[in-house]
């Protein structure tokens, strides 16, 4: 293999010269090797005479002019398959969970093409949740591509915590969790719970359910820009050997941020809002790989971090053409103390279709949809007026929208420190049966605090009973 | 400079409501003090007629007219029920229909019905829209009502009463209290109740002539119909009065949001101008 030596280090951007017989590939991945230090290179530009710019796939400390770099001559490859079940890897496959190597052949390259279109196969199987707010208006599809939107602090790790209990705990599929920039904690969290949930077997990882890949906040921009892609290829893998794949990425925005990082350092000239400007090409290329095809399927949930809570913001604006369903988690909603905090009327997904879900469940969401709608209009009139200024009937759609606003609520099983209660998980049928009633005004004689944190209409009458 | 247009659009809309609601208190302030002057003017005339009513109730006459007379079994209840025409009033009659509502639970626990005599559009509205059964109604009796114009509504219940279709009558109506406060009051028109703070130290019997039953019939007709109008002109007062507190709030309230927008909008101004500016500073120093 051929070798060439550093020329110039600007964070961790790597400039490396060879031989100009025996220049590297595009993301080729290069190793430092000497005086201790081991790091990888991945080549991203060739900017002349045998020169290649690189990105540096962890610290570059330490590094310095004239070390020496050799060329593995291929792109990095990362051990997949069966093997990595109930392992944590890291950006280029190395086992940090700290129980000796992933043994296995099976490799594969992290840059891949996606699939091709004739190769896809649209889904309309629903998958149910059990979080009421996301069954009744946000259906999600088996093998859909979800977002979770939210800007700091407003519930997206805990929202896909909880859909992970809910649904990868119950699916008999394997799932695959990507940690891209977020903390250190959070992942080890997860790690700890899934080994007490049965997801991770450290006795017989043949048991195992979920593979980890993690670079999270403490990691160099290089990492977490390739952590995503890695955490994919090992859902590709399990997908392409037929099965359904969970795949969960915590966060799609850092994998941006990452890209941010390391655009000024490549070189390119910041675009809109200070991002990179090829940013819909990297998210582009990440989003058409989380597909499902017709050999298999992933499902894929990705936490969105919505900068400033501005969803018209680049990177969450490029995400969202991306998603069959978004959810949007609202500040306003937040501070209100209703959670989950999923806005009913900025969310919406591909799947909420009379021909999809049916046509009661359609109706229901819509009426939904329109009384949460028409009491948002009202609400100005009620702030300049008052109350007392409403027609008979107006008035009636503001308390049935309060109602469904506590309604949309309910107790979280991963949120059980937090609150003390336990959590629910409500069925579609029940979730649709509650909705029904409070359209219709069944329920208009119970208090709305009764409705707030339970799980079915019936807790919520049992509840109205001992208020 | 996304957003900061809809801002400017609604911080507009609200200007405009606020405008009109500024108008509104002003207009409800000048037309309460004629309101006022009115419901003064018709006071000297209802507090007499109902003296001669109470003298004539603590005396011993030979003849005692139906309408001074309780019925032993009261069956059905009629009620004269005084609204206001427009909206936009505060409370005023939200509280009058909740007093209704509430007394119309009672009744019907004690089994009795209820027949209405509505007067203002609001009444109507409301009471028919709940399914109560109206015998008689008037609407837009404007701000300068004339007895001519409630005498139809009033003259329906006398003659339900004489019928025997209800048996005992009563009027509610807001009381002025002061310019801040209007209390809903349910009073008793038939059979009449001698008001209770009148001094009584001395009472005498009349004379009638030609005879006691047509001069009862007609006094009593008058005493009624007065009691109406005064409940009547009252109640515009109160409206006018209540509609210049609530439209002083919503003034206050839509400057409130207003000045909120405000800090939204320049927040979203000052935020677009730093980004433009970062980005031309980033981009000048990347070339």
């Amino acid at each position: 293999m051929s070798s060439g030596k550093i020329v110039q280090i600007i964070g961790a951007v790597v400039d490396v010269e060879f031989p100009s017989d025996a220049i590297p590939k595009i993301y080729d991945a290069l190793k430092v090797e000497g005086e201790g230090i081991e790091t990888t290179l991945e080549v991203q530009q060739q900017i002349g005479d045998g020169v290649v710019r690189t990105i540096a796939l962890g610290s570059t400390d330490g590094l310095k002019r004239g070390l020496n770099v050799s060329n593995t001559g291929e792109a990095i490859s990362i051990p997949v398959g069966t093997k990595t079940l109930g392992r944590i890897m890291n950006v280029l496959g190395d086992p940090i969970d700290e129980v000796g190597p992933i043994e296995t052949d099976e490799k594969m390259v992290i840059h891949r093409d996606a699939p091709k279109f004739t190769e896809l196969s649209p889904s309309t199987e629903l998958l149910e949740t059990g979080v009421k707010v996301i069954d009744l208006v946000i259906p999600f599809a088996k093998g859909g591509k979800i977002g979770l939107f939210g800007g700091a602090g407003v519930g997206k790790t805990v929202n896909m915590m909880e859909l992970i209990n809910n649904i990868a705990t119950q699916h008999s599929g394997l799932s695959v969790f990507a940690g891209v920039g977020e903390r250190t904690r959070e992942g080890n969290d997860f790690y700890y719970e899934m080994q007490e949930a049965g997801g991770v077997n450290v006795e017989k990882f043949e048991e195992s359910k979920v593979s980890m890949v993690y670079g999270q906040m403490n990691e160099p921009p290089g990492n977490r820009l390739r952590v995503a892609l890695t955490g994919l290829t090992l859902a590709e893998k399990f997908r392409d050997e037929g099965r359904d794949v969970l795949l969960f990425i915590d966060n799609i925005y850092r994998f941006t941020l990452a890209g941010v990082e390391c655009s000024a350092l490549l070189g390119r000239m910041p675009s809109a809002v200070g991002y990179q400007p090829t940013l819909a090409e990297e998210m582009g290329k990440l989003q058409e790989r989380i597909t499902s095809t017709k050999t298999g399927s992933i499902t894929s949930i990705q936490a969105v971090y919505v900068p400033a809570d501005d969803l018209t913001d680049p990177s969450p604006a490029t995400t969202f053409a991306h998603l069959d369903s978004t959810v949007v988690l609202s500040r306003q909603i937040a501070e209100l103390g209703l959670y989950p905090a999923i806005d009913p009327l900025d969310s919406t997904s591909r799947q909420l279709d009379p021909l999809v879900v049916g046509q009661e469940h359609y109706d229901i969401a819509r009426s939904v949809q329109n009384t949460l709608q028409r009491y948002k209009e009202l609400r100005d009139i009620i702030a300049i007026l008052g109350m007392d200024e409403l027609s008979e009937e107006d008035k009636l759609v503001v308390a049935r929208a309060r109602k469904i606003q506590r309604f949309l609520t309910q107790p979280y099983f991963v949120a059980k420190v937090f609150t003390g209660q336990d959590g629910e998980f409500v069925p579609l049928k029940e979730t649709l049966r509650g909705f029904k009633g409070i359209i219709e005004g069944e329920y208009d004689d119970i208090p709305e605090q009764a409705f707030m944190f339970v799980g079915t209409i019936d807790q919520a009458l049992e509840k109205a009973k001992s208020m | 400079m996304a957003g900061a247009k809809e801002i400017r659009g609604k911080i507009a809309s609200v200007k405009n409501t606020q405008k009109i609601t500024k108008a509104m208190e002003m207009v409800a302030a000048s037309k309460m003090r004629k309101a006022q002057d009115r419901m003064h003017a018709a006071r000297p005339y209802a507090q007499k007629i109902r003296n001669v009513i109470s003298h004539l109730a603590h005396a011993n006459p030979e003849y005692k007219h139906p309408y001074m007379v309780a019925r032993e079994e009261e069956n059905t209840i009629g009620v004269i029920v005084v609204s206001t025409d427009r909206g936009l009033c505060g409370g005023l009659n939200a509280n009058l229909f909740r007093l209704m509502l509430r007394k119309f639970k009672e009744w019907e626990a004690e089994g009795k019905q209820v027949q209405l005599c509505v007067i203002g559009s609001k009444a109507s509205g409301f009471f028919g829209s709940i399914g109560a059964k109206i015998v008689g109604q008037v609407t837009h009796i404007g701000d300068e009502p004339s007895l001519e114009t409630l005498l139809g509504t009033i003259m329906v219940m006398l003659n339900a009463f004489k019928e025997g279709d209800v048996d005992k009558v009563y009027m509610v109506s807001n009381e002025f209290v002061n310019s801040m406060t209007q209390t809903p009051n349910l009073k008793q028109l038939i059979p009449t109740e001698p008001a209770e703070s009148d001094d009584y130290s001395h009472h005498w019997d009349y004379l009638y002539e030609p005879d006691a039953e047509e001069v009862l019939e007609q006094l009593l007709t008058r005493y009624i119909e007065s009691q109406v109008y005064t409940g009547v002109v009252e109640n515009i007062s109160c409206e006018m009065a209540a509609r210049m507190v609530a439209m002083k709030s919503a003034s206050d309230n839509a400057g409130k949001l207003i000045d909120e927008l405000e800090l939204v909008y320049n927040k979203a101004r000052q935020a677009a101008i730093t980004q433009e500016l970062s980005e031309i500073v980033a981009g000048a120093a990347a070339v």
